[in-house]
């Protein structure tokens, strides 16, 4: 197990600069996950790691070795391929077979590698086939198990279920995540599906234009994204303006246009006065059918503007006064007396914010507001 | 400057392999030496005289009356071949690619084969069947078109000879462009359009022409040149142009450096013929849809009018076929004097060839050429496509353009400089043309390599190699592991091609072999046709053989192509 270190990788391609200064480490036998929109860099990262491309500045290094400029057949990085790039000249033994053969194992070693790899991937049997006559499933995991054979010190992974069905792609995800930690590889997943990401990461980079946003792990990013961006790279969300009122040890008063919440300490510098954004995930948004008239803490009465029923939630539009608020209420059923019943939800409904759950977020126009 | 030069270069070292860069700097040093430097050589001959720069001997040029009359014979010549070869490729690769026709396996193989031999062979035999008493007019007797006192002398016009010959020859040229043309079309166009309610002509005028035209440009400078610069044909007939001025100034080059500047008269037309053929193309390009999902798939029309299509069709091609038949019934004519056909056979004139010197040595040489210059081809197109594909060295577009270049550099141009380039050096082709006439061919058809290899490296995928890489396998082991199986049908069919070509070419043979211990086929063949008996014969039974080794090889390499042939032949 080796670490990934990448320090100020700086990438050019042709007159677009794609990589803007990227640092990350992922550590031994980590599994680590570069998340972002399409075009934000992501997959030219991996290819600067797989050494496809050579960055114009910066360092990258397995463990202790630098191998910035090393060609990428000197990496052992093994890759496994968006499309999966199986040789369709070759049957699936001999695409597993290409990496020992080319490092001149014994042939003893190849074959019984080359048994234990398809049996790890649950391909046993189909050694003579042609890549042409799988299915993507199965192309997908020869092409991991061609990966995995040659024993990397890096795995890396681009985007390796992007073409595979709905159902095929959640099972292949709890698949992955077990043969990741069975093989103990330090792995390198890009994709832009943050689904993915949440549910088999260690840790997640999340990327925007050739930069990195913000690193942690998939809860520290839902719960406590850096800024605004990540906020809704993630998962859906309430964004509000917000103007800091008052700062304390345990929280921030914060005005925003349902008016004065208490919000959760901000991670970065405020000052009473400074604009903000308050951001609140609609699952953590509380509901509650009683209208008492006195309000207490981050409690609002709000209007019901639509319900829409998802089976094992409720979907919500809010309007607190004339501002809207998305909710996601999962118990619905439960509560007594039930919040949701044939009869639809009330016109008016209370709800109210946990102040753990109020996240400020930095506002990148600060300068803006402000004036 | 020197300063960003230098950070180019460092940019470089760190950019690509070195063996890529020390491959890229070979490859421009073979360019340098046998495209630029005889370019250049002609043109410090034609616009330096005794160390002064001097302009007179263009103005010699234009001042002569009889070589403006050439030159505007090639022009002539080169527009109506040009008009002629377009108007029927066009709507016959239309009809067969878009509607059902009988016998269409059958059309598809004949309107290739005019390819099988260059028209100035063809040309021998067809000037015997047109003499005043020849078959033709023997025919016409009989059908009383003609009158046998007074008969038609069809070699008066030798303009139409040349012209209808290269039209024949070239179809099958301008017919793959339109095919390559029409298969990236966007159906669903044509399929809007119908849907608007046109149909038939209207829809072929208003949508199908119009999208076909970057590839029609295409076409157009391409067989404009070749028949601008075909040397062969109009020697045979006697049509006095410019090609043939130039293989007549071949004699005196040394001499005289006039010839250097009709030389880079016809270079620099024919240079600019082809940069706007490509504009156009570029310009239309932008204009037209990039294609969809191309949906293949042909109408069915009613049996009548198929049937009549495909007649239709089969009388223009038996037409592009005459005149091989021409050359055949020739090579086996004993005695053909005074009647429609050839009144005894005889195998002779074949016998005569195997004992023939002069024939079996330029046999020997063609195949020693030929494959040599194949072999040189299959190395350098090889390396280019490579490079240029998948950007392995710098400046790839260079790299492509100079690649490409012959194709607008017309074979005599080269053939020329290379007369005057290389006299009094080791390579000079007064002594042994070997080495020159092989690298003259391989340059020659090294665009149409360079195209194969191109068309199977695209399709040969990248990544497989980026995994090949990442797996552990060297670059070189990459490539011969994973890229070449891939792109092996179309090194095989390029290099086929090549040899083929090589075998019948004309412009080099007939200006760079000077002695006769080096003459290729096509140079005795040429010899043998203008000696009088039985010349004209086993010139043409020499036609044959080399039409059965083309006919051989190209549907060798038709076979390991298939449908992608069209890219090969295409700009």
């Amino acid at each position: 197990m080796v670490s990934v270190r990448l320090e100020g990788i700086v990438k050019w391609l042709g007159k677009t600069l794609v990589l803007r200064g990227v640092s990350l480490t992922v550590e031994p036998g980590e599994f680590f996950f570069v998340l972002g929109p399409s075009g934000c860099g992501k997959t030219t990262l991996l290819r600067v790691i797989a050494g496809f491309l050579f960055p114009e500045e910066g360092r990258i290094s397995f463990g202790d070795r630098d191998v910035t400029t090393v060609p990428p057949h000197q990496r052992n990085a093994a890759m496994v391929f968006q499309h999966y790039a199986l040789f369709p000249h070759m049957r699936v033994w001999d695409n597993v077979a290409y990496g020992l053969r080319v490092r001149k194992l014994p042939r003893a070693e190849i074959r019984q590698r080359i048994s234990e790899a398809l049996h790890l991937v649950r391909l046993d049997g189909f050694e003579w086939r042609y890549p042409l006559q799988l299915s993507g499933g199965q192309q997908q995991r020869v092409a991991l198990a061609r990966a995995i054979v040659v024993r990397p010190e890096v795995l890396l992974l681009d985007e390796p279920l992007s073409n595979l069905d709905a159902k095929l792609r959640a099972e292949m995800r709890g698949e992955l995540k077990a043969l990741q930690r069975q093989l103990g590889i330090t792995t390198i997943y890009v994709t832009h599906d943050q689904k993915e990401a949440l549910a088999m990461a260690d840790r997640i980079a999340v990327m925007k234009d050739g930069q990195v946003m913000q690193v942690g792990s998939p809860m520290e990013l839902y719960r406590r994204p850096a800024n605004r961006f990540v906020a809704e790279f993630l998962g859906d969300a309430n964004v509000w303006d917000g103007r800091v009122l008052a700062v304390f040890a345990d929280g921030a008063e914060v005005e925003t246009p349902l008016g004065k919440l208490r919000c959760h300490p901000p991670d970065f510098a405020v000052q009473v006065g400074d604009p903000v954004w308050v951001m609140v995930r609609p699952e953590t948004v509380q509901i509650t059918r009683n209208l008492k008239p006195e309000t207490r803490n981050n409690e609002f009465p709000a209007k019901v503007v639509q319900v829409t029923y998802l089976g094992e939630a409720v979907e919500l539009r809010l309007f607190v006064g004339e501002t809207p608020v998305k909710a996601l209420n999962f118990a619905l059923h439960t509560p007594h007396p039930p919040l949701f019943t044939d009869g639809g939800l009330p016109d008016e409904v209370s709800i109210q914010f946990a102040a753990e759950n109020l996240v400020l977020l930095p506002r990148e126009d600060a300068a803006a507001v402000a004036v | 400057m020197s300063f960003s030069l230098a950070k180019t270069l460092q940019r470089w070292r760190f950019e690509f392999a070195q063996t890529a860069l020390a491959l890229w700097v070979a490859l421009w040093l073979v360019f340098i030496a046998f495209l630029f430097y005889p370019i250049a050589f002609m043109l410090q001959g034609a616009f330096v005289y005794k160390g002064q720069f001097t302009l007179d001997f263009f103005v010699l040029l234009m001042r002569d009356p009889s070589l403006s009359d050439a030159l505007k014979a090639s022009f002539g010549l080169a527009a109506a071949t040009t008009a002629l070869t377009l108007t029927l490729a066009v709507p016959i690769a239309f009809l067969m690619a878009r509607y059902r026709l009988p016998l269409k396996g059958l059309l598809n193989v004949l309107i290739l084969l005019p390819m099988i031999s260059p028209p100035f062979v063809s040309a021998i035999a067809v000037k015997q069947l047109l003499a005043r008493f020849g078959p033709l007019n023997q025919l016409l007797f009989i059908l009383h078109l003609a009158d046998p006192t007074n008969p038609p002398s069809w070699l008066d016009y030798p303009f139409w000879g040349v012209v209808v010959l290269q039209v024949l020859h070239f179809l099958p040229i301008a017919y793959l462009n339109a095919v390559a043309a029409l298969a990236r079309i966007d159906r669903s166009l044509e399929d809007a359009a119908q849907s608007l309610g046109a149909h038939g002509f209207r829809l072929f005028c208003t949508i199908t022409l119009p999208l076909m035209m970057p590839g029609l440009f295409a076409a157009v400078s391409l067989v404009f040149i070749l028949a601008f610069t075909d040397l062969g044909t109009p020697l045979v007939f006697g049509y006095d142009c410019v090609a043939i001025r130039i293989f007549h100034m071949v004699e005196t080059v040394l001499e005289n450096p006039s010839g250097y500047a009709l030389v880079l008269v016809v270079m620099g037309l024919s240079v600019a013929v082809f940069w706007s053929g490509k504009r156009w193309a570029e310009r239309w390009q932008v204009q037209t849809v990039p294609r969809g999902a191309a949906e293949a798939g042909e109408k069915a029309v009613p049996a009548l009018i198929a049937g009549a299509i495909t007649a239709a069709i089969l009388l223009i091609l038996f037409a592009a076929v005459l005149p091989h038949i021409a050359v055949i019934l020739n090579a086996f004519a004993d005695r053909w004097v005074m009647t429609v056909l050839p009144d005894r056979w005889t195998l002779q004139h074949f016998l005569n060839l195997l004992v023939h010197p002069l024939t079996v040595t330029s046999i020997r040489n063609s195949l020693i050429y030929s494959l040599a210059s194949a072999t040189l081809d299959i190395l350098l197109g090889l390396t280019i496509a490579y490079l240029v594909v998948r950007r392995k060295a710098p400046l790839p577009n260079w790299l492509d353009g100079a690649a490409m270049l012959p194709l607008a550099v017309p074979g005599i141009v080269v053939a020329f400089g290379y007369v005057g380039a290389f006299a009094n050096t080791p390579l000079d082709p007064r002594g042994n043309p070997v080495p020159l006439l092989i690298i003259a061919y391989a340059i020659r058809r090294l665009p149409y390599m360079v195209r194969a290899c191109y068309a199977g490296l695209q399709q040969a995928s990248e990544v497989l190699e980026e995994a090949s890489l990442n797996l552990g396998a060297s670059p070189f082991s990459t490539f011969v592991k994973v890229t070449l199986p891939q792109i092996f049908p179309h090194l095989i069919a390029g290099g086929i091609m090549a040899f083929a070509f090589a075998m019948l070419e004309v412009s080099d043979s007939l200006i760079l072999a000077f002695e006769q211990t080096y003459f290729p086929i096509t140079k005795v063949i040429y010899a043998l046709a203008n000696r009088l008996g039985d010349g004209p014969r086993i010139a043409s039974a020499m036609g044959v053989l080399g039409m059965a080794l083309l006919a051989g090889a190209m549907a060798l390499s038709l076979r390991l192509m298939g449908k992608r042939m069209g890219d090969v032949f295409r700009m």
